[in-house]
């Protein structure tokens, strides 16, 4: 439950409309902490879900398959350059980030991850790192503005951004392989 | 993998879901950045040049209806610039020296206009044309120096001009081809001179020859 306000509130803050506009005046902050804070919002509030739609979560995502596919595809399609450049001037695309990242991302994955086998959770750091890898490299070494709304030079460290963000998860995944996690909790 | 129905109707439904955030997302997987989405757009809504004054590099005043009867290449630049506009105007150049001559400023004007009013005035304008081989008639460099008339202008044709707060500007880059009547009928890669070469002197042609 404490999770849950925490969760709210930060999802609350995220929202208040100077917070919105700085988070939306840098580029790698809109992508790389307004949407993935939005995403952790969601993680936290999705045990309150569960809680409070313990069947729907049990009968539509047993497995956590569909789950995760749900998140692998609203998260791809906020890899869009377009989807970026949208959210500034197009109000419903901007209500739809606020509603997917932490609905559909953030709880689908965290309600996902705990039914999935470990084969998948690999899968999902392996695809989320390639990903990343490739938007970096599309990024760092486009020639052309791929936001109308940002400039390039914040485009090129946004890739460095993701090359980043890419590393520390092939790093952690390397890591769960050799290291007995269980060990530590 | 799935044991129960509802497993296979959720992921159902996940996917498509996807296929649609996807397919609307991207015009039906046509535009996957905004530029390509402005420019479809454009192309497909012709969209009408505004009604405003233009001062020219010779300082005179007049607005785009002193050019009715003729197609304009538009190129939107601001002469501080050090990257990109010179490249585009080189290129424009290229366009207006490979054109026939019988077309030049009789079917055909080039019109670059500059969206800094404030520094590029008249004097500005008029040394920057000869860099390219304009002669300011046929070719003419132009400010918009109402603000609201400028901006208006950029938003009809989707031109987005970010200040980088350092005297430089972000915008984007294209050439813009309007028809005798003033509405926007296509806009062409500036990077591709040879496409849009073509595409200028098929238009001019079909006109001679309707």
């Amino acid at each position: 439950m404490k999770q849950a306000i925490y969760g709210l509130i930060l999802y609350v803050f995220l929202m208040i409309p100077p917070v919105v506009h700085l988070s939306e005046s840098i580029m790698s902050i809109h992508m790389h902490m307004q949407m993935p804070l939005l995403g952790i919002a969601g993680m936290f509030m999705t045990p309150f879900l569960q809680k409070k739609f313990p069947s729907f979560f049990k009968k539509w995502n047993e497995n956590g398959i569909p789950g995760i596919i749900l998140f692998f595809i609203v998260f791809f399609y906020w890899l869009l350059p377009r989807a970026m450049d949208e959210t500034l001037i197009l109000t419903h695309v901007e209500v739809f980030k606020f509603i997917s990242w932490p609905f559909l991302i953030g709880v689908s994955l965290r309600d996902s991850w705990a039914k999935l086998s470990n084969a998948w959770k690999n899968a999902v750091y392996i695809i989320v790192s390639v990903a990343y890898l490739g938007m970096a490299w599309l990024y760092i070494f486009s020639p052309d503005q791929l936001c109308n709304n940002y400039l390039i030079v914040e485009q090129r460290t946004l890739g460095w951004g993701f090359l980043l963000i890419a590393f520390c998860i092939l790093l952690y995944f390397v890591q769960t392989l050799f290291i007995d996690q269980s060990q530590y909790e | 993998m799935f044991k129960s129905r509802h497993q296979m109707i959720s992921l159902a439904i996940v996917l498509v879901f996807g296929f649609t955030l996807f397919y609307i997302g991207t015009d039906g997987f046509t535009a996957f950045t905004e530029e390509t989405a402005r420019t479809n757009k454009l192309i497909e809504e012709q969209p009408l040049l505004p009604d405003i004054t233009l001062e020219d590099s010779k300082g005179r005043e007049y607005s785009f209806d002193e050019f009715e009867g003729k197609y304009m290449l538009m190129t939107f630049i601001y002469t501080a610039c050090s990257t990109v506009c010179p490249q585009l105007e080189m290129n424009t150049a290229e366009i207006y020296e490979s054109l026939p001559e019988k077309y030049i400023g009789e079917d055909i004007v080039f019109m670059s206009v500059s969206f800094d009013p404030e520094r590029d005035t008249p004097e500005i304008l008029d040394r920057y044309r000869t860099y390219f081989g304009s002669d300011g008639e046929t070719w003419r460099m132009v400010r918009i120096p109402d603000e609201q008339e400028l901006q208006s202008v950029l938003d009809e044709f989707g031109v987005i001009v970010i200040p980088d707060g350092e005297g430089d500007f972000q915008h984007n880059v294209a050439y813009y081809l309007v028809d005798k009547d003033g509405y926007l009928v296509d806009v062409l890669d500036f990077s591709d001179v040879e496409g849009a070469k073509a595409r200028v002197l098929e238009t001019l042609e079909q006109e001679g020859e309707g």
